[in-house]
C-alpha cells in the first residue's frame, strides 16, 4: 500500500478516534448539562476543531519540513548534486522523490544521447568542411572550367578557370543566374537544355567554339571546348544541378595536326630515296643496264639511297626519342676541340673533292663541357657537313671555337662563303623536313638535320643554337653548350 | 621517227632511270629537273608526253600543267603525274591541263612504259581525258 493512502489513513483514524472519544467523554462532564443546549453544541464543536487542530498542526508542519526537503531535493538534482533525504516524512516523499528521479535520469540520459549526436554532428560538419575545402582546391586547380548551377539557373560554384575562360568575375558570380553571368547563348542553352532533359544516366558531349581572351585581357583568340553536361539527382529524384566541365580541345587539336604534319612530311621524305631503290632495282632484274658498267652505276645508286633511307629513319627516331625524353645520355666530360678535329676530319676527303677548304680556329683555352660525345659530335658533322655541301668549288669553311665566360659555356661556330639562306627561312630552317625549296639541287639531305641539332643542343644539353646569314654572303651557324651541366641526367 | 618523251623531276635519279627505261623502250627522252626548265623544252620542241614529279622547286608538276595548257602548242600534250604525296591532289588539281593519270612514288619504270604506251595509243586515236587511275586518295 502506498504511503500516502497509509498517511491519509491513518490521519482519518486519529481524527475519527478522537471525535469519538470526546463525543463519549462529553455526556459524563456534569459543567457541559447544566448549559443551554445551543451552547453545549457550540462547546463540543469548539472542543472538535481545537483537537483536530492539535491533530493537523504537526501533520501540517510535517508536510511542510517534507516540501521543503523535495524543494532541496529538486534544487540539487538540476545542479547535478545529489541531496539525501531522511527524516520525517521520508516515506511520504518517497513516490514522489522516486517518479521525479526516474523523469530526471530520463532526462539525464536525453541529455546524453543529444550531446553524443551533437558531438557527431561537430565531427561530420569539420570533416565535411575539410572535404568542402579539397574539392575547392581541386576545382581551382583544375584547367578545365567547371561551373555547377542549380534548379533555376543560379550559378552555385565555379572555379576560377571557368571565370578566366568566360570572361566572369568569380566573387559575384556565385548565385548569380546564369544570364547575368554567362555571355555565349549558346553555352546557356545548353545548360538549361541539360536541365529540361533531365538524364542522369548520361554525360552529354558537345563541342562548342569560344572566343577566349588571354589572362591579361588584351586579346581575344578562338578556342575548341569539349563542354560535357551532367545531371546532378536531388532528394526528390528531380534534377538538382547541371554540372557544365569545358575542356580546351585547341592545343590537342593542334597536336594532332602537327603529328599528322609529320608524318605526311615523313611518308613523303621517305619514299623519296625508296622510289629510287625500286626503280633500280626493277630495271636491275629487267637486264635493262646492258654493260657492267651501268650495273655498278645502278649499284651504286641503290646502295647511296639505301644509306639515305637509313640515315632519314636514324634521324627521325633520334629527334622522336629526344622529344619524347626517353633518350639515354652519357654524360661525360667532352672536349670539344677533339670532337671538331675528329669531324673534320671525316669530311675532309668530301671537302677536297669540292675544292672546299676547311680551316679550324680554336681557342688555347680548355674547351671541355659535360655532356654526351656521340651527340655533340653528330651535331658538329651535320653543320660542317652542311656547310660544305652548300659552299661552291673553292670556297671556305671555318670551325671556330671559344670559351664564353659570361655564360660559362663553349662556343662552337661554322662558317661558310656559300649561298646564303634567305631572310625568310632564317626561322624555319631548324624545323623539321623544312628544305629551302631552291636548294633542293645543290645537295640532297634528309631535312632533319638541323632539327636534330637544335634538339641536341637545346633540348639535351641545355644550350643554344642559331644561325646568321645574308643571302650569297654564307652563312654562320653556331651552338653554345654550357659547361657544367645543370640538372638531371635524363633529358627533359 | 620516235616519240618525244620530256621527263622532270627534282631528284636526277629518277630522271635517269625513266630516261634510259623509256629510250630501251624506243622513245626520244628529253629530261629537265625542274618545271622551268621542262615548260623551256617542251616549248623549243613539243613533246609527245610529259611525265613530271608533283613536288619540285620554282615551279610544281601542276603549275607546269597550267602552263603547258595555256601554251597553244602544248595544250593538248598528255601528262602523267608522279608524286609522293597522293592525297596532297584534291581532285579538281586533276582538271588542270592534260593530266591523263597520277602514279604514287614508289613506281615501276615498267608500269610507266605500260602507261606511256597506252597513253599515246589512246592520244593517237582520239584526243581526250582518260579515267584516273585509283593511285589519287
Amino acid at each position: 500500500m502506498q504511503a500516502g493512502k497509509i498517511a491519509s489513513l491513518t490521519l482519518g483514524a486519529v481524527m475519527a478516534g478522537a471525535s469519538a472519544t470526546l463525543w463519549s467523554v462529553a455526556p459524563h462532564i456534569p459543567w457541559l448539562h447544566q448549559q443551554q443546549p445551543l451552547l453545549r453544541a457550540g462547546v463540543l464543536f469548539g472542543a472538535t476543531v481545537v483537537v483536530f487542530a492539535f491533530i493537523l498542526l504537526p501533520f501540517g508542519a510535517l508536510i511542510d519540513a517534507s516540501v521543503a526537503k523535495l524543494q532541496r531535493y529538486i534544487e540539487g538534482a538540476a545542479s547535478n548534486d545529489q541531496v539525501p533525504i531522511f527524516g520525517l516524512g521520508v516515506r511520504l516523499m518517497r513516490p514522489i522523490t522516486r517518479a521525479f528521479t526516474g523523469a530526471v535520469d530520463q532526462f539525464r540520459q536525453r541529455e546524453q544521447a543529444l550531446r553524443n549526436q551533437l558531438g557527431d554532428l561537430e565531427i561530420r560538419h569539420r570533416v565535411s568542411e575539410a572535404e568542402r575545402r579539397q574539392i575547392e582546391a581541386v576545382l581551382h586547380a583544375q584547367r578545365d572550367a567547371v561551373i555547377v548551377t542549380d534548379a533555376f539557373h543560379e550559378i552555385v560554384m565555379a572555379n576560377q578557370a571557368a571565370a578566366q575562360i568566360l570572361g566572369f568575375d568569380l566573387a559575384s558570380a556565385i548565385h548569380q543566374s546564369i544570364d547575368a553571368v554567362i555571355a555565349d547563348d549558346r553555352l546557356r542553352q545548353l545548360i538549361r537544355d541539360a536541365r529540361d532533359t533531365g538524364n542522369f544516366s548520361v554525360c552529354r558531349h558537345v563541342e562548342h567554339c569560344l572566343t577566349v581572351k588571354d589572362h591579361d585581357g588584351d586579346q581575344a583568340e578562338s578556342r575548341v571546348y569539349d563542354v560535357t553536361l551532367t545531371c546532378v539527382e536531388n532528394h526528390k529524384h528531380e534534377v538538382g544541378a547541371v554540372v557544365t566541365i569545358l575542356h580546351d580541345l585547341t592545343r590537342e587539336r593542334e597536336i594532332s595536326q602537327m603529328k599528322s604534319d609529320f608524318v605526311s612530311k615523313a611518308s613523303h621524305e621517305l619514299r623519296t630515296p625508296l622510289s629510287s631503290i625500286r626503280a633500280y632495282v626493277e630495271m636491275l632484274v629487267d637486264g635493262e643496264a646492258t654493260d657492267e658498267r651501268g650495273r655498278q652505276e645502278f649499284y651504286r645508286v641503290i646502295q647511296d639511297e639505301t644509306e639515305r633511307l637509313g640515315r632519314l629513319i636514324d634521324n627521325m627516331l633520334n629527334i622522336s626519342r629526344i622529344e619524347a625524353g626517353i633518350v639515354q645520355i652519357e654524360r661525360e666530360h667532352v672536349d670539344m676541340k677533339a670532337v671538331i678535329h675528329r669531324a673534320v676530319q671525316t669530311l675532309e676527303p668530301q671537302a677536297r673533292d669540292k675544292d672546299v677548304s676547311i680551316n679550324v680556329r680554336l681557342a688555347s683555352v680548355d674547351l671541355t663541357v659535360e655532356g654526351d660525345s656521340d651527340m655533340l659530335y653528330q651535331v658538329v658533322l651535320n653543320l660542317v657537313s652542311n656547310a660544305v655541301k652548300y659552299t661552291p668549288e673553292g670556297g671556305r669553311v671555318t670551325v671556330g671555337a671559344d670559351s664564353d665566360n659570361l655564360t660559362r659555356s663553349v662556343v662552337v661556330s661554322i662558317a661558310d662563303t656559300g649561298l646564303g639562306i634567305p631572310p625568310d627561312s632564317l626561322t624555319k630552317i631548324f624545323e623539321k623536313f623544312y628544305r629551302i625549296e631552291n636548294y633542293k639541287r645543290v645537295a640532297k639531305g634528309t631535312g632533319l638535320g638541323l632539327s636534330l641539332c637544335k634538339h641536341i643542343v637545346e633540348t639535351v644539353h641545355h644550350g643554344q643554337i642559331g644561325v646568321e646569314s645574308k643571302l650569297g654572303m654564307g652563312s654562320k651557324f653556331w651552338f653554345a653548350i654550357p659547361m657544367r651541366y645543370a640538372g638531371s641526367r635524363a633529358a627533359a | 621517227m620516235s616519240q618525244r618523251i620530256l621527263v622532270v623531276d627534282d631528284e636526277a635519279h629518277i630522271v635517269q632511270v625513266l630516261s634510259l627505261k623509256l629510250r630501251n623502250a624506243g622513245y626520244t627522252v628529253e629530261m629537265a629537273t625542274d618545271g622551268e626548265e621542262a615548260l623551256e623544252l617542251a616549248l623549243k620542241a613539243r613533246p609527245d608526253l610529259v611525265i613530271t614529279d608533283f613536288q619540285m622547286p620554282y615551279m610544281t608538276g601542276l603549275e607546269l600543267c597550267r602552263a603547258l595548257a595555256t601554251e597553244e602548242s602544248t595544250a593538248e600534250v598528255p601528262v602523267i603525274i608522279l608524286t609522293a604525296r597522293g592525297y596532297a591532289l584534291e581532285p579538281e588539281d586533276l582538271e588542270i591541263g592534260n593530266i591523263r593519270d597520277v602514279l604514287s612514288k614508289p613506281f615501276s619504270p615498267r608500269a610507266i612504259v605500260e602507261l606511256v604506251q597506252r597513253t599515246l595509243a589512246e592520244t593517237a586515236s582520239g584526243p581526250g581525258h582518260s579515267q584516273f587511275r585509283s593511285e589519287v586518295a
